[in-house]
């Protein structure tokens, strides 16, 4: 793996004697979708703040594209904060090429970055529309443009698909997807799975203040523990005796359920079949969602939490 | 220093385009030059020719009555000497009308008032504003009164006017009967005292006080009004630029990109500079007018010796050494000391209600440079001027009042060097405080939190 776009060590943060991160390290590899996972009140707001410094860790560390402070690094990134407002007497176009510029980029290429990028995305012609005029989902876009409107290699964005409809949703996911195309890192926070599920390369999943799964979505899958129904005209008992099988329950005539290890592969089942010649009419392996992952993950954390 | 700027102008731009900019550019030379306007068209259009009747049983005041009014002496009566009244305006402000038919001036004085009431009260063509009727027996030492109908208690020229002619004719009578010959009495009454007013801290053989050392004496006053409206204009520019950004949540984005400061200092030019455009519309448009008025002045008097001299006493000003420069100078620190108070306040509070309370103690802070400003000039060096010039919120106003008497240096330096470092640590504060305020929304801070945050280490 190439160097991480973003490490953070052993990350508190405590508000008085209240810990709304704790004890927090992950990292992030360039060119991906990094999902930002939790329930409210996880920590995710108060992670993304730290990673651009707007507040500091009370104890361990963060690097930024190689620095310690994104301060440093200010006009490499791209931030998109949880609550969203714009100026509201500023026409689109001149709040896009204010933030870019006070990004550094100068006055006249901001300008027609700024009408570039919301003619690209469908609101050419409301560039000079003043902010107050223009819809929720109009303005929400507006502020993710201002966020990359200086092409930053770090994009990170808190909740930016809250409050949009599924087309605006849509639109914005592509948005995403493209930047990951152009070789930028995006990080995002939500609690809407599909949307993590869909896009993210990588996921942390943030309870209470807490890292309770980081890895792949793939990998978030594996923590459920995967079922598989069969449907066979013979016995199918055999199957027991497979180190991937936990238990196999007879549901009624020709009805099997087979609960798998934790990371076991359903096909390995279908193959066992295939080698022991046992007669299949039907085979489904539930594939458990996202959201059961979270539920899982999240539900265990609060478990242990509140005893 | 670049994204300063950068904020800066969009802080100008964005308030320059507001509709109550241009408002207010306009309102202020507009007030201005109907104020100058104003009065001598009401005075000359707007208050009707009066018409009024003497009854004057003695028969000997009512030519002098007649008299004053066709001399025009209710409009310059004032003025005891000097050259002679200028000649009647177009519109004379009194008519005296004989009295209505039937009636005589040595009728009963009770059927006389009975008979003129009705006209004193009616709106028709021959109504009378008022009715004076003069005793028979009337004169120096009389106790009988003269007697004065109008139903307008506001308007007291008439009166005055009656009142003056009479007196003076009881003077010229009581001066005649005791044997003085009345023209010398004038005279004696126009003689004057010549004083010539000296400083003896001004080069020899130009201590004589003219013209310029007065205006040089006003301008202290004038700077500090100048202040007065300076922070007023961009007051609540300042405090909505700050509070937008709190609850709008733009705050984060901005500080994603720039430092606390930068920010601060970014409006506080910005802004600012809106507040100096406005304050340099206004005092263009006041000398514009005063040229004007003092031209039609001009061209109306002989040329005057206090005008001639006005030209020249203003160019002295501007060649007084460093008294205006030092006026500029504490005019601008001023002024950004008080837009940094603003901002301060503004960063404090999530709406501008929250703002407006935190604003009543500082109008009261503010007031008390107006109510000491005329203590000030009068024992520039005292121990008052003194103390309060090390408070940095008046220094600039106290300053202002004492540099022409050339307070000590080491009070001048010191002074300054106090003034420059409270801005320097207001534009921290309020940046740090503003940073802060992220994480607070609600009720402004409580003293004793908002003292933690400013005091809290860097690392924190």
């Amino acid at each position: 793996m190439a160097t991480p776009v973003l490490e953070l060590e052993r990350v508190s943060k405590y508000f008085g004697d209240f810990p709304a991160v704790q004890e927090l390290s992950f990292s992030v590899p360039a060119g991906c979708i990094f999902g930002f996972l939790g329930p409210n009140g996880a920590g995710k707001t108060t992670s993304l703040r730290m990673i651009l410094d707007i507040l500091r860790p009370t104890t361990g560390s963060i690097t930024i594209l190689g620095h310690p402070s994104a301060l440093k690094v200010r006009d490499r990134v791209g931030y998109l904060p949880e609550e969203k407002g714009l100026y509201k007497k500023m026409k689109a176009w001149s709040v896009i090429a204010y933030f870019a510029s006070l990004k550094g980029v100068p006055g006249a290429k901001a300008k027609r970055t700024a009408h570039e990028l919301l003619e690209r995305h469908g609101l050419g012609d409301f560039a000079e529309a003043r902010t107050d005029t223009l819809s929720k989902g109009m303005s929400q876009k507006v502020q993710v443009l201002a966020s990359i409107a200086h092409d930053p290699e770090l994009v990170i964005l808190d909740e930016p698909f809250s409050g949009l409809d599924p087309l605006n949703q849509g639109v914005l996911e592509e948005l995403v997807l493209d930047l990951k195309a152009r070789g930028r890192t995006v990080i995002f926070s939500t609690h809407v799975m599909q949307h993590a599920e869909r896009m993210c390369d990588r996921l942390l999943v943030l309870a209470r203040g807490r890292k309770c799964f980081e890895g792949s979505v793939v990998e978030a899958r594996r923590l459920l523990i995967p079922k598989v129904r069969l449907s066979a005209v013979g016995d199918l008992r055999a199957l027991e005796a497979l180190p991937t099988v936990a238990a196999l329950n007879h549901l009624g005539p020709g009805e099997w359920e087979i609960i798998l290890r934790a990371g076991a592969d359903p096909q390995s089942v279908l193959s066992a079949c295939f080698t022991l010649g046992l007669p299949l009419t039907s085979f489904h392996a539930t594939q458990p969602s996202l959201h059961d992952v979270f539920v899982h993950l999240v539900g265990a954390e609060v478990a242990t939490e509140d005893p | 220093m670049h994204r300063t700027l950068l904020v800066a102008r969009r802080e100008f731009l964005e308030n320059v385009r507001t509709k109550g900019f241009w408002l207010s550019i306009i309102i202020f030379p507009l007030l201005i030059s109907l104020s100058a306007v104003i009065p001598a068209f009401l005075a000359r259009k707007a208050t009707p020719t009066r018409t009024f009747a003497v009854a004057d049983a003695s028969g000997h005041y009512e030519p002098l009555i007649a008299a004053a009014v066709r001399s025009g002496d209710g409009r310059r009566s004032n003025r005891m000497t000097g050259p002679p009244s200028t000649p009647l305006p177009a519109r004379t402000r009194f008519h005296l009308a004989p009295l209505p038919a039937g009636l005589k001036s040595d009728m009963d004085l009770a059927t006389l008032e009975h008979q003129l009431r009705p006209l004193l009260v009616s709106q028709g063509t021959n109504a009378l504003f008022a009715a004076v009727l003069i005793p028979r027996d009337f004169g120096p030492g009389s106790t009988n009164a003269v007697r004065y109908w109008c139903a307008n208690q506001a308007d007291s020229g008439l009166r005055d006017l009656i009142e003056r002619t009479l007196r003076t004719e009881f003077r010229r009578e009581e001066y005649t009967r005791q044997g003085f010959d009345p023209a010398l009495v004038t005279r004696t009454e126009a003689l004057q005292v010549p004083i010539a007013d000296l400083n003896p801290t001004k080069a020899v053989g130009t201590e004589r006080v003219g013209l310029a050392d007065q205006i040089i004496q006003w301008a202290p006053s004038l700077f500090v009004y100048l202040l007065w409206i300076a922070i007023f204009a961009v007051s609540q520019m300042l405090l909505n630029s700050v509070i937008e950004e709190k609850s709008n949540r733009l705050i984060e984005v901005l500080l994603s990109s720039i430092t606390p400061t930068q920010l601060m200092m970014g409006k506080l030019f910005g802004i600012a500079a809106v507040g100096l455009v406005m304050l340099g519309a206004w005092l263009g448009s006041i000398f514009t007018v005063a040229l004007w008025q003092t031209r039609a002045a001009a061209a109306v008097a002989t040329a005057g010796s206090g005008l001639s001299e006005l030209p020249q006493a203003l160019v002295g000003l501007f060649q007084g050494t460093w008294l205006l420069p030092a006026f500029a100078f504490y005019f601008l620190c001023g002024y950004v000391l008080y837009a940094a108070v603003f901002l301060t306040i503004g960063s404090l509070c999530n709406t501008i209600k929250d703002a407006q309370n935190l604003m009543g103690p500082l109008m009261i802070i503010l007031m008390v440079p107006l109510f000491l400003m005329p203590f000030i000039p009068r024992d520039p060096n005292g121990p008052l001027a003194s103390f309060l010039s090390w408070i940095p919120l008046y220094t600039p106003f106290v300053m202002m009042n004492r540099v022409s008497a050339h307070p000590p240096l080491w009070e001048v330096v010191g002074t300054t060097i106090v003034l420059l470092a409270f801005i320097v640590f207001l534009l921290w504060a309020c940046g740090r405080i503003f940073r802060l305020a992220i994480l607070r929304t609600g009720q402004p801070p409580r003293i004793l939190e908002l003292l933690r945050w400013v005091t809290e280490t860097k690392s924190s």
